[in-house]
């Protein structure tokens, strides 16, 4: 510090000390702390359309055998085409092995279902369900284990090092749990399971961490129920100010016209035409709702996870997600499903493009080598559209 | 021949620019990274669209290039196989034939096939199966829903009569008399031949001679004749099959809400054909079918306001024929 009596300080002189110290901090602030790069998704809807079709018609011609090659195939496009700081994503998973607990799933599934049928839930049926359900935990953790092991990033994949003892034990606490505080307790079993999920994941011999808070958890869940209330208020409200204005100003003629629609209209076909009606505004509700919460907790999930303490970070507008979504299900429904690829694609790229990540050295990770394992969980959890959140 | 790429070791995530010379003596070369080995130790993965194609080598180091082109090219120069999926994929004609395929698999499983599948399956089943399960159905049954009948002894003689009269002695069939508070009027039959009649049933039958018991009993009997249980089952599983798989994330609707209506048609289709085999095994008993059509007004009576009335609706969700249609039905065949 200079001495206030010195000659040589003039107020012009302090003024542009300050002025520069200013800049700085100024180039400090607008400076990210941490230099982050966005996922990126480079596919193509239409390159993915045909990969989607063909694997549907080889299925169909193989009898579904061609299946397990099909998933490797669309998995393959995804994961190549998604890319984080200029490289690639690989996807490794061998269709012989898919194959083999894709069989294993459907004649599980398939016993189950036949005997199911007849009348009343039969001793049989209940007995591949209790089995199914005693074999959960770990086939969830075999399902982890395969979405990680078969994904790598510059030719060091993904591990997972979750403990099968660990899984039992947690659904065995958080089922008691949940049953005595009638799912009250839901977000922290929430927050316990990411953390059982990210904290044994690695990349190479990176460590992935997974610091979260229930209490984000039930901040999530009060907003998207509040959201979805006011959505469906909303809903009612315009629609209700929209029909008594054409009520008022058409009243009449607008009687005189649904009397004749009544009476020259099928009354079977006027009816089966108002349930179709509902049945398309309810539709991209369920969806939207559906998008609208994975918005907050990817978000959720994204931020409060670490590589080697480089953080992630999610940025996706939770209600955007959620148009995305209500549109996507109403395009699959009107094309037949066959803008499927198209919505999974659009989905996808919205949600990797609000993803980042910050790393200050991408070749610091050391490769523990590819290995392979079960494909039952992974195949059950595919089966029966269970989301692990991965 | 060259070709750019980036190469990683396998052992760290570094990422190195290298180029790939494929030489004329079937060797790959990367200089830069003291590598020569032969082109069969190389594996060059199938093209998927654009993507950068990924080349093992040895030790697990892998390359990846984005000149699809020219390893294709190299692939053909060398006579090495090149992926026939990706043929498929680019081109024009075949992609459009697969969504021709896919259609028309779809509509073809929807309309008829589930049913030629189901019916196959359900004929190289072992007889032994369906009566274990049957077995094991009728014990539920009996714990949850059936009580002991209350009939007298007359009427339980008349309805065993025509039972065995329908039968012909075949051992497979049995009648079992049950009351039902639970179940109401009703009478059903297992996949093994045992064949539940309820007491509220014969209630309302409105002949001494039970001679619409008889027409009840051949119904149920078509039942099992045709294995309608057992193909029901298979064809529900095939039907969400399909549409899970077609439609993926929209599943959750998808593969509820047409298994509803596919079930039901089903089952009404699989009435139909009770009802006809009904009505020839009472012509040839020589019975006329009136007392059913009959026995079917009584139930409708009863069941009033319950039964969906004659709508479009009513029709398509419904997993009997309209009570009316078999009444006419039943009636018109009464000679």
């Amino acid at each position: 510090m200079d001495a206030p009596n010195n000659e040589n300080v003039t107020v012009e002189a302090l003024q542009q000390q300050v002025s520069e110290l200013e800049n700085e901090v100024e180039a400090l602030k607008s400076q990210p702390l941490a230099d982050y790069k966005y996922f990126q998704f480079k596919g193509s809807s239409s390159e993915y359309f045909r990969i989607w079709i063909v694997n549907i018609a080889l299925t169909i011609l193989t009898l579904g055998i061609y299946s397990a090659w099909a998933k490797v195939r669309s998995n393959r496009y995804i994961y190549a085409n998604t890319y984080l700081n200029g490289s690639n994503f690989e996807y490794n998973a061998d269709p012989i092995r898919i194959l083999i607990g894709r069989i294993v799933v459907v004649t599980f599934y398939g016993l189950f279902t036949i005997f199911s049928q007849y009348h009343i839930m039969l001793k049989v049926a209940g007995g591949i369900a209790l089995v199914a359900l005693l074999a959960m935990p770990w086939l969830v953790r075999q399902a982890v284990s395969f979405k990680l092991r078969n994904t790598s990033y510059r030719n060091v994949p993904f591990r997972y090092e979750g403990k099968v003892s660990s899984f039992y034990k947690f659904f065995l606490l958080h089922l008691f749990l949940n049953i005595f505080t009638f799912m009250l307790i839901f977000p922290y079993s929430y927050v316990k399971f990411k953390e059982l999920i990210v904290d044994n994941a690695h990349y190479g011999d990176g460590d992935f961490n997974f610091v979260g808070r229930a209490r984000r958890v039930y901040a999530i869940y009060l907003k998207v129920f509040l959201w979805s209330l006011l959505f469906v208020f909303t809903v009612a409200f315009v629609f209700g100010i929209l029909g008594s204005i054409v009520n008022a100003v058409f009243g009449e003629s607008l009687s005189d016209f649904f009397l004749t629609i009544k009476e020259s209209v099928d009354p079977d076909i006027l009816r089966i035409l108002v349930a179709l009606g509902a049945f398309v505004l309810y539709i991209p509700f369920v969806f939207w709702n559906k998008g609208f919460s994975d918005g907050y907790f990817s978000n959720f999930v994204r931020d409060n996870t670490t590589l080697n303490n480089a953080p992630l970070k999610g940025e996706m507008k939770p209600f955007a997600l959620g148009m995305i979504a209500a549109t996507n299900a109403l395009a699959i429904l009107f094309s037949l499903g066959l803008l499927y690829p198209w919505a999974q694609i659009r989905y996808l790229k919205y949600k990797l493009e609000h993803t980042a990540f910050a790393c200050k050295d991408y070749e610091q990770f050391e490769s523990h080598g590819y290995v392979t394992g079960s494909t039952v969980g992974e195949e059950m959890v595919d089966f029966f559209d269970i989301d692990i959140g991965m | 021949m060259l070709v750019d790429a980036l190469l990683y070791d396998g052992i760290t995530s570094k990422e190195h620019e290298v180029t790939l010379d494929f030489t004329f003596g079937r060797r790959v070369i990367i200089a830069s990274h003291n590598i020569d080995v032969a082109l069969e130790d190389i594996v060059i993965e199938s093209r998927l669209g654009n993507t950068p194609r990924v080349i093992e080598f040895p030790n697990g180091v892998r390359c990846k290039s984005e000149q699809n082109d020219t390893i294709d090219q190299i692939l053909l120069d060398f006579n090495l196989n090149k992926s026939k999926t990706h043929k498929i994929e680019s081109s024009l004609v075949l992609t459009i034939g697969s969504v021709l395929l896919t259609i028309g698999f779809v509509w073809f499983m929807l309309t008829g096939g589930a049913n030629y599948s189901a019916n196959f399956l359900a004929n190289i089943l072992p007889q032994t199966s369906l009566d274990k399960m049957s077995e094991l159905t009728m014990e539920q049954l009996e714990k949850g829903f059936l009580k002991k009948s209350k009939l007298s002894e007359r009427q339980e003689r008349i309805i065993q009569a025509h039972f065995d009269k329908l039968t012909q002695g075949d051992s497979r069939y049995k009648l079992h008399f049950r009351s039902s508070p639970d179940m109401g009027a009703n009478a059903f039959a297992l996949p093994s031949g045992d064949i539940v009649l309820t007491d509220q049933l014969v209630a309302l039958s409105r002949d001494d001679e039970f001679r619409d018991i008889l027409g009840v009993l051949a119904h149920e009997k078509g039942h099992v004749v045709k294995k309608h249980s057992l193909r029901m089952a298979i064809k529900t599983g095939i039907a969400s099959a399909i549409v899970g798989y077609i439609t993926g994330d929209i599943s959750v609707l998808a593969t509820t809400i047409p298994t509803v209506l596919i079930n039901s048609s089903y089952s009404r289709d699989f009435e139909r054909e009770a009802d006809a085999h009904a009505l020839k095994e009472m012509k040839k008993m020589g019975v006329s079918t009136i007392y059913m059509a009959h026995l079917f007004e009584a139930l409708a009576k009863k069941y009033e306001g319950a039964e969906e009335s004659n709508s479009t609706i009513g029709a398509l969700m419904a997993s009997h024929p309209l009570t009316a249609e078999r009444i006419e039905f039943f009636k018109s065949h009464a000679n």
